[in-house]
């Protein structure tokens, strides 16, 4: 059966894609200020992944204990191997303290301290005096805190009474001479297509964790932002770091949050030695996570792993107390129960290092604003177009991000989004000029096609080969050989996404041509990642090169940008760290070696 | 009148069987609600045969299975698969619950899954969710006060009134209590549901909110709050071991204390 | 034919009547008074078990006895007519028809609860 595709247009000041948490926060930020702002989301929005975060978010509240926001900054800068722009690094943290502190007056449920202040929990790479001692920075409600800031940002959405369009798929831009003008959505619920104009689009799409075969990300972390951008002829970057979480569950892929180690918890080895200390001797198993990720694969790789196959490692929770367990920790309790059946009070967890979180993206600026290198200059924003939360790079996690850091990058960006928005279009309703003859007509073209697609190939078995040569070939440990031949395998698969076949051709609800158009994005972002990887030769954060094992800051302390053809050819271009600040507050960090 | 049989554009017809089991072992029949909204055909179970040891852990394994290896035209919401998200809630083996979190091994017999009971379809598993996001949305489910805001600190929360909201804030909005309760099936149009009133009970709740006597009066009515019956289906279905049954209690002896 | 009006519109309906309580309220109370009344009733008439016309008639007559099989009467059948209104305004979605029937049960509860009530004061006065 076949149908025409029809087609609805609509006018907005500005269109959010995306309704996780940074996306949340830019809709209703713009909302409040009178701007006329349409959020469209895939899926409805208390269901995005922000839900599944759980540790918590930084902030030097110093609820627990003395902290200063430079601290915080210095360790940021730190765990992201001095890749991450110190401009925008210094604003988030400066800025996290009054962020937090919005997100409870928004009604967020925050465990609480004996005096009744947000509780505060250590978490990895977080330390008070420039790397003196432990900070308890991070803002914990038990270990659901992303699901508690999320449903809160949703209900101040419902408050502002920010407009949604619900489960609409977001498939391309409207780019009109290096400027967006708006974007195409196609609604799940009907298949008619909506055409959004808009003065800003804000990008909140989240990561693309779905490029490989096991993460702790959702079916619905496929990069879709990313994938438009590609499409729209920008650049991506950093797209070579992707972060593993140390304690995904053995086999399932569901995360055991940093809290736990945050809390007492602890790794050991099939000898049951605690191994962290002879990794990171100051901060053990509370180094950050690119370290103790590349510390659990040595000792799998040494053949110390532990269960029948020597290919995983324990984390111990046994020895807290059970009081402590079921008030700040009930929810992993639950997951070790369902997906590993262990019962935490008696067991260890068995865990593995798990892709986890994209440190690269769409590069912005520190005011969420999308850039791209212009001629001679490295910051030319892309106007009309904005990207906050895990899809953009702005860069404040560089190489390695920092746990908890992810959730106020939502909050703090999804802000200043929403304030520069207000600010570069001056005003509600202003008059847009018209698009150009045939500005959407390749996003409808490219939906009629896949929706007719009668190629060999369904689109799961190209996922699939996507996934394991990702996992594969891009992962914890790299090699020049590896990269190479990854990059080879790649190609072959974005080349084989022309013979896609889908067999559902309705329009109605048709989650088989959504999950060609999620591949297609997913494939976009795998093959830049790989290519990204190939082309760095050194070892930084979350990179690992075993034929470059030394950070080379000579030459390679910049940001790696990777563009895409519609045939897959990626151009690879670089702009420079920022490493000034953005006001006299505070020093910049210098380099220096990353040792915890 | 409350409909007690499937109108006729409802009743489900026999279906495809699609026999992928490669042979020798042991074989799991998984059943499952069909309903292609562009046929204009009713409603259809097929039955999926596959080879029991390679079906995966849990049910929502096994759909991605069958979408992925054998009717990639199969269609149900999901995202997270460990259970925070709520999008794979459904019927299984008759219990509304995720089925990201529902294992195999606890089922005996077929597999039958069906869409959340009572709830229009869009298609197979999909249900039209919008009228209960929008009670949700009606109830003003956010924080209110009178007191200004403090602007350079947080509210203060003692640990023990902390506690108060646990049990209530970690619900998912999954949908599978409401679309367990037999109230909610033949009342949905008036009545809220049990998601919904644990939702406005933990705003009650929350000590610092200051909006108990609208949220109160929002709910003194007969359909809205006191079509609850305590069935309690809503309590023994719910998948995250929340109980929303105590918390309309809770909510009627509000009720009770401010007007006797 | 397709609807326009919006899904919060449809939710809130005609908002809420405030007063929900009441009937819950008095449904309760009336079941707890029935625990006694019903177990006096019980008991009364088992004790009768046996007893010719008459001394069944004097025991109905007897004062105590009386007034506590009109307030019986008056409460059960309040219940039944609180209780059966719960049980249309589950299952009968007519509006009009939901009217009609609720009020046609609580009249008729009224008109048993004057009836049953007359003949026990026609006993007790030995008219």
């Amino acid at each position: 059966m076949t149908h025409a595709i029809q087609t609805v247009e609509h006018t907005y000041d500005v269109v959010v894609v995306g309704a996780g948490g940074a996306g949340l926060r830019a809709t209703f930020g713009m909302a409040e200020q009178g701007l006329n702002t349409a959020c469209v989301t895939k899926v409805f929005p208390t269901r995005s992944h922000t839900v599944a975060a759980q540790g918590g978010v930084s902030a030097a509240l110093g609820n627990m204990g003395e902290d200063d926001w430079r601290w915080h900054m210095y360790d940021t800068v730190k765990g992201s191997d001095w890749l991450g722009d110190q401009d925008a690094i210094e604003y988030m943290c400066r800025e996290a303290v009054p962020a937090i502190l919005e997100l409870e007056h928004y009604g967020v449920p925050f465990s609480r301290t004996e005096d009744g202040k947000i509780y505060q929990r250590p978490f990895g790479g977080m330390t008070t005096r420039f790397g003196q001692g432990t900070a308890q920075r991070t803002c914990a409600a038990a270990d659901r805190t992303g699901h508690a800031i999320l449903h809160t940002l949703y209900q101040q959405a419902l408050k502002h009474r920010a407009e949604f369009y619900i489960e609409h798929f977001a498939t391309d831009l409207l780019m009109d001479d290096g400027v967006c003008r708006g974007v195409v959505t196609l609604d799940m619920n009907t298949g008619i297509v909506h055409i959004f104009r808009a003065h800003q689009v804000i990008l909140a799409t989240g990561g693309y964790g779905r490029a490989y075969f096991s993460c702790t990300s959702a079916h619905t972390c496929t990069g879709d932002g990313n994938g438009m951008v590609l499409r729209a002829g920008l650049p991506l970057q950093d797209m070579e770091f992707v972060q593993f979480h140390p304690t995904g569950i053995y086999g399932a892929g569901c995360l055991i949050s940093e809290g736990v180690r945050g809390e007492g918890g602890y790794l050991t080895n099939a000898k049951g030695e605690r191994f962290m200390p002879n990794y990171a001797p100051s901060a053990q198993d509370l180094a950050s996570r690119d370290v103790v990720s590349r510390a659990m694969t040595v000792e799998i790789r040494e053949g110390r792993g532990v269960g029948p196959k020597a290919d995983h490692i324990y984390l111990h929770v046994e020895h807290l107390d059970p009081a402590v367990i079921h008030e700040r920790l009930p929810g992993i309790s639950d997951l070790a129960r369902i997906f590993a059946g262990v019962d935490v009070s008696q067991e260890p967890i068995p865990v593995v290092p798990t892709v986890h979180y994209n440190m690269g993206g769409i590069p912005t600026n520190y005011r969420g604003e999308v850039v791209q290198r212009r001629g001679d200059d490295p910051d030319a924003v892309v106007p009309g177009l904005m990207a906050v939360g895990e899809a953009a790079c702005v860069s404040v996690h560089g190489a390695n991000r920092l746990g908890s850091n992810s959730l106020l990058d939502l909050v703090v960006f999804g802000r200043a989004a929403a304030h520069r928005a207000a600010e570069v279009i001056g005003g509600r309703g202003k008059p847009h000029s018209p698009l150009p003859e045939g500005c959407p007509d390749p996003a409808l073209q490219r939906l009629e096609r896949l929706l007719h697609a009668k190629g060999g190939k369904p689109t799961a078995a190209v996922r699939d080969e996507m996934q394991h040569t990702m996992q594969n070939y891009a992962a914890v440990f790299r090699t020049g050989e590896t990269l190479d031949e990854g990059c080879k395998r790649m190609d072959g698969v974005y080349k084989s996404f022309e013979d896609i076949a889908i067999t559902d051709r309705s329009l109605i609800w048709n989650s088989d041509l959504i999950e060609t158009l999620e591949l297609e994005n997913l494939l976009g972002c795998a093959v830049t990642t790989i290519h990204s990887a190939r082309n760095r030769c050194e070892s930084r954060g979350a990179h690992a090169r075993e034929d470059y094992p030394e950070r080379d800051d000579q030459k390679w302390l910049k940001h790696t940008l990777a563009s895409m053809a519609p045939n897959g050819q990626v151009t690879l271009d670089e702009r420079p760290v920022h490493l000034n600040t953005l006001t006299d507050e505070v020093d910049s960090v210098p380099l220096q070696a990353r040792v915890y | 009148m409350a409909q007690f049989t499937l109108p006729a554009n409802s009743r489900i017809r026999k279906g495809k069987v699609y026999d992928a089991a490669e042979g020798g072992g042991e074989t799991r029949r998984v059943r499952i609600y069909r309903y292609d909204p562009d046929s204009g055909e009713n409603p259809r179970m097929d039955t999926f045969i596959l080879d029991a040891h390679r079906s995966g852990t849990m049910v929502l394994d096994v759909l991605l299975k069958i979408k992925d290896e054998i009717d990639p035209t199969l269609t149900f919401r999901r995202s997270c698969r460990e259970g925070i998200c709520g999008s794979c809630a459904m019927n299984i083996d008759g219990v509304n619950t995720l089925a990201c979190t529902k294992e195999l091994a606890d089922i005996s017999g077929d597999i039958k899954v069906y869409p959340l009971p009572h709830m229009k379809v869009v298609k197979d598993l999909v249900p039209d969710m919008s009228h209960f996001y929008a009670q949700y949305a009606g109830l003003e489910p956010w924080l209110k006060t009178q007191t200004p805001t403090p602007p350079d600190h947080e509210r203060l929360q003692s640990r023990k009134e902390r506690e108060a909201l646990d049990g209530l804030y970690e619900c998912i909005l999954c949908a599978c209590c409401s679309t367990s309760c037999p109230s909610y099936w033949w009342n949905s149009h008036r009545y809220l549901g049990p998601a919904a009133l644990l939702q406005l009970y933990r705003w009650i709740a929350d000590s610092r909110d200051e909006a108990t006597e609208e949220r109160l009066d929002l709910v003194n009515d007969a359909y809205r709050l006191f079509r609850c019956h305590t069935i309690m289906n809503c309590t023994a279905t719910c998948p995250k071991g929340l109980n929303p049954g105590l918390a309309i209690a809770k909510v009627k002896r509000l009720l009770a204390e401010r007007e006797v | 034919m397709r609807s326009y009006q919006s899904g919060v519109n449809r939710a809130l309906g005609l908002g809420s009547a405030k007063n929900g309580f009441i009937a819950w309220w008095r449904q309760r109370v009336s079941a707890v008074l029935l625990i006694p009344l019903l177990a006096w009733l019980g008991i009364g008439l088992a004790l009768q078990a046996g007893a010719d016309f008459e001394s069944a008639r004097a025991w109905v007559g007897s004062p105590i006895n009386s007034v506590l099989m009109i307030a019986t009467l008056a409460v059960l059948l309040f219940h039944t007519a609180v209780g059966l209104q719960v049980i249309i305004e589950d299952y009968v979605e007519t509006e009009g028809l939901k009217a009609a029937s609720i009020v046609l049960t609580h009249f008729v509860c009224f008109l048993l609860t004057i009836a049953g009530s007359l003949a026990v004061v026609r006993i007790a006065l030995g008219s």
